[in-house]
């Protein structure tokens, strides 16, 4: 059951004998004509994905378990009671088994409010560890080769009318839109508020943009792209990039993930309609010299964990409908390799963010590190798959049900990761 | 403004009255001589040589227009292919400034990180935009995507130089077991994929994974974590020198693994650096080497979905990079006849990638440029940074992963033809004068013409100017200028 026959060329029709649309621009998400059997509109969801395969071994950190250190001689960071290490490279203890790297500090007080939960031991059935293979099934939502091209957020976007018309429902931040936001409703990727606009003096861009609403006219999907990002010009026009102040004390991090998404929690603000936002963060392929406490790696963490902590501080007044979620296409190989790195692995860990998770609590059945307990290669094993968690956040926080077409070849069971 | 016949005849009189466009060439393309002054308006095109040649160019100009028209593009491709007889003087002289990409790696070491990375990004671009080597171009950059290093990675950025030179260059056209050779012995891939790291008490698997998914069998093509780790094994001590002779290759015995492995099914005695290069040899010909290499070829010139439009196409590609031993003239002759010539009416439409769009737009309007910054990172706002593409699969194919990102080429198109680009010069005036028309509708016909291959439809075209027009320009230059950034940023521009 597809249920988009409703496009937002179709609304554009309908604005067109409404009343108020000489008034109010066509994408404004209070227009008192929204169909009346749209649904619900559930939280904004921000999906981050770690580029490379990130070594979640030592993000959240099984501390409690010896088979760790003795597989990570160098890489393995101190436990939170060895006094043989400076205290601020120790882990930071979460429940006395787990633990959060030192670099991700930042992240202890969305913690402490059981505003973070962790799915450890979490990953694809894909065993091919090739990147690009874990990745483009990871987003298109699949098992294997077959099934839809599309992504599974597109198939979120289809399956679920919100009656939503804005041109900013879904947005990849960055140059390009990851895979996982193809399908039939246009997604615009977003690099930066600031520069998004003609440049050139005023009355150029005028008869520009007269020109473009001309010639991005057509019915076929480029155009519709085109008309998208016309409106969002339009849009983001109204807000003030430059003046923007979080509302949080903790400063977003001076990297181009923090600038991402602090423009997120800017959207979110404004509310201009956003529904799903992604963001990707590259570099965590760690074959080499990937640090311990300090280096390549916790440079990463730091990053990440100082960037969800701004943004977790910044939207406190919008956690009740805000879930954020964190990925990558595979975990790393237990043991370090001889260059002080990792090689691929197979089991991840999510991390979902917001005011209905069920936080507090790393989630998922621990498989173990021992010998016998490791899968493939020296791996950790999968024990919860990625689209448990996903059905479930789209399940009770965006309340679209539809996942025999979003996850089309898998059962999905609802674990008790978030709040209904 | 409605715009009369008459007062684009007074844009004529400005070209008479020379109007103040700012002469910008500098000295060298002087000397290069330009692209040579559109003497003749093309003629709209209805075979599909156009299309054809956009697909084997980077936009082609009038005058390679008029030439393939003339010889046929059976006999224009042949040239191409046989590139060293193209006389290519004027590009020499254009990339004569960019002196540190001749260098050999521990020259170009003592150079600035900054400068050298920029002079590489010229020297191609310039290539791309002025070369009458246009096919050979084009396969750089097809290798260069397929073999990706990023600048940003360690040391690549000096030795990125070397390899863009003595691998990606020299065997462009060439043959692909020589290319795959030089490839694996190239010190930028070693730090790009970690080799230098790959010892034998415990190997790193980074480069003998992606040697097998990336450069040669494809992902689906049977090998197993095993052969990856067992190939990895016999690729330990291929690394880097770092000392005496930074830079280049060397096989270091000592770290090496020395015990025997099995890849692929095949049993490999100890035997240093002869293990890993008699793998190359069996990776080289593979038959899933060839069809991997041969699809991604399809893809790139043909259609993004081989399987579904020119399965058979790929299959004469494959048969013929077996029987040639992998001539990569053999695979394209293949390739670009039977697939642009023979099934040009059917060719599915392929969106240009950012790196397209901005050397297509310079070439079709003969633009003079110098490629500074100011014009390259565009291709970082679009998506495609260069030789900074961060993951080994280099940057995609296929249509979607780029439509989502139009407002950098709309902002560009606007820059270009306002002359707002830096370094950059758009003979508008000349343009307009050439085309001859005397009225908006024919003006916008012949551009449209220009670089498009054919006019616009009757019916976009009046709504396009009666849109602008009801914006129109006090300053009636200004005017056609945004007319030519409409017609750059139209979606028809954005296919090729």
């Amino acid at each position: 059951m597809i249920r988009n026959n409703f496009t937002r060329r179709d609304f554009l029709k309908s604005a067109a004998v409404a009343p108020f649309a000489v008034a109010w621009p066509a994408w404004m998400p209070r227009l008192a004509f929204a169909p009346a059997q749209s649904d619900p509109r559930g939280d904004v969801m921000v999906v981050v994905f770690l580029r490379g395969a990130a070594d979640v071994l030592n993000m959240v950190i099984p501390h409690g378990e010896e088979a760790y250190y003795q597989s990570r001689p160098t890489l393995g960071v101190a436990r939170p009671d060895d006094t043989r290490a400076n205290a601020q490279n120790r882990v930071i203890d979460l429940d006395g088994f787990f633990g959060l790297h030192p670099a991700m500090g930042p992240l202890m007080d969305a913690w402490s409010s059981q505003n973070l939960a962790i799915v450890h031991a979490c990953g694809a059935p894909d065993e091919s560890r090739s990147h690009f293979k874990a990745m483009e099934l990871m987003e298109r939502g699949v098992s294997d080769e077959q099934g839809p091209a599309s992504g599974w957020i597109g198939r979120h976007l289809s399956t679920y009318n919100t009656g939503n018309p804005s041109p900013l429902r879904a947005v990849g931040l960055g140059e390009m839109v990851p895979r996982s936001m193809y399908g039939s409703v246009p997604v615009t990727a977003l690099r930066s508020i600031i520069d998004f606009h003609l440049g050139g003096d005023d009355q150029a861009v005028a008869q520009m943009t007269a020109g473009l609403q001309a010639l991005y006219s057509g019915p076929d999907d480029l155009s519709v792209v085109g008309q998208e990002t016309l409106d969002i010009l339009d849009t983001l026009a109204m807000l003030d990039p430059e003046g923007y102040t979080s509302a949080g004390e903790m400063a977003y991090p001076q990297s181009e993930f923090g600038y991402g998404l602090q423009q997120i929690a800017q959207l979110v603000k404004a509310q201009v309609g956003l529904e799903v936002a992604t963001i990707d963060v590259g570099g965590w392929d760690t074959h080499f010299a990937q640090g311990t406490a300090e280096g390549l790696m916790p440079n990463l963490m730091g990053d990440l964990g100082q960037g969800l902590a701004a943004f977790h501080a910044d939207l406190h007044e919008h956690h009740k409908n805000l879930t954020v979620v964190v990925m990558s296409e595979f975990g790393r190989r237990v043991a370090e390799n001889a260059s002080l790195g990792t090689d691929h692995g197979h089991g991840s860990m999510m991390m979902l963010m917001g005011g209905n998770v069920q936080g507090g609590v790393v989630h998922g059945q621990w498989p173990g590190l021992e010998r016998g307990q490791l899968f493939g290669p020296g791996d950790l094993a999968v024990t919860t798959d990625y689209r448990d968690v996903l059905a479930e956040v789209l399940s009770k926080r965006l309340n679209n049900q539809a996942f025999g077409e979003i996850f089309p070849d898998y059962q999905t069971t609802m674990r008790g990761f978030v709040k209904g | 403004m409605n715009l009369s016949r008459r007062e684009f005849l007074r844009l004529a009189g400005l070209v008479a009255a020379g109007a103040s466009l700012q002469a910008c060439a500098p000295l060298y393309a002087e000397l290069a001589g330009g692209p040579g002054e559109i003497s003749q308006w093309p003629t709209p095109d209805s075979s599909g040589l156009f299309r054809a040649l956009s697909r084997i160019t980077y936009g082609p100009r009038v005058a390679e227009r008029r030439y393939a028209a003339q010889i046929g593009l059976g006999n224009w491709v042949e040239e191409q292919l046989a590139y060293e007889g193209i006389k290519d003087l004027g590009t020499m002289i254009r990339i004569r400034p960019y002196d540190s990409i001749n260098l050999e790696a521990d020259a170009a070491e003592a150079y600035e990180k900054q400068d050298v990375i920029e002079e590489l990004r010229r020297a191609t671009l310039t290539r791309q935009i002025y070369s009458n080597r246009q096919l050979y171009e084009v396969m750089v950059e097809f290798w260069t995507d397929h073999f990706n290093i990023s600048v940003a990675k360690g040391d690549c950025w000096y030795l990125k130089v070397v390899d863009d030179r003595e691998v990606i260059r020299a065997h462009a056209l060439g043959n692909f077991r020589d290319l795959l050779w030089a490839s694996a012995h190239s010190p930028a891939m070693m730090i790009y994929l970690d080799n230098q790291a790959n010892l034998a008490e415990h190997p790193n698997e980074n480069y003998a994974r992606e040697l097998m998914e990336l450069h040669t069998l494809g992902v689906d093509a049977g090998y197993t974590q095993d052969d990856v780790m067992e190939l990895a094994r016999c690729l330990t001590g291929w690394t880097v020198k770092e000392h005496f002779w930074r830079g280049e290759f060397t096989f270091d015995d000592d770290v090496h693994d020395n015990g025997t492995k099995q890849v692929l099914g095949k049993v490999i005695e100890p035997n240093g650096i002869s293990e890993a290069e008699s793998v190359l040899e069996v990776l080289a010909t593979h038959p899933a080497t060839a069809r991997f290499v041969s699809h991604k070829l399809v893809q790139r010139f043909i259609t993004d979905d081989p399987e579904a439009d020119a399965p058979e196409l790929v299959e004469r590609a494959t048969e013929a990079f077996l029987a040639s031993d992998g001539d990569i003239p053999s695979v394209l002759r293949v390739i670009l006849l039977d697939g642009l010539v023979t099934q040009t009416p059917a060719l599915p439409p392929k969106y240009k990638r950012p790196l397209h769009f901005i050397t297509s737009a310079l070439r079709m309007l003969n633009a003079e440029t110098s490629i500074p910054k100011g014009v390259y990172e565009y291709l970082g706002f679009m998506g495609q940074p260069m030789f900074e593409w961060p993951t080994p699969d280099g940057p995609p194919e296929r249509a979607n992963a780029w439509t989502s990102n139009l407002m950098p080429r709309w902002k560009y198109a606007l820059a270009l033809s306002t002359n707002d680009l830096p370094g950059t010069e758009v003979k508008l005036n000349k343009l307009f004068d050439l085309a001859g028309a005397s009225d908006p509708h024919s003006v916008i016909d012949q551009l449209s013409t220009l670089l498009i291959g054919v006019p616009f439809p009757q019916n976009e075209r009046d709504q396009m100017l009666a849109a602008m027009e009801g914006r129109a320009l006090d300053d009636i230059q200004q005017f056609a200028s945004v007319l030519v950034a409409g017609l750059v940023a139209a979606p028809a521009f954005q296919w090729r």
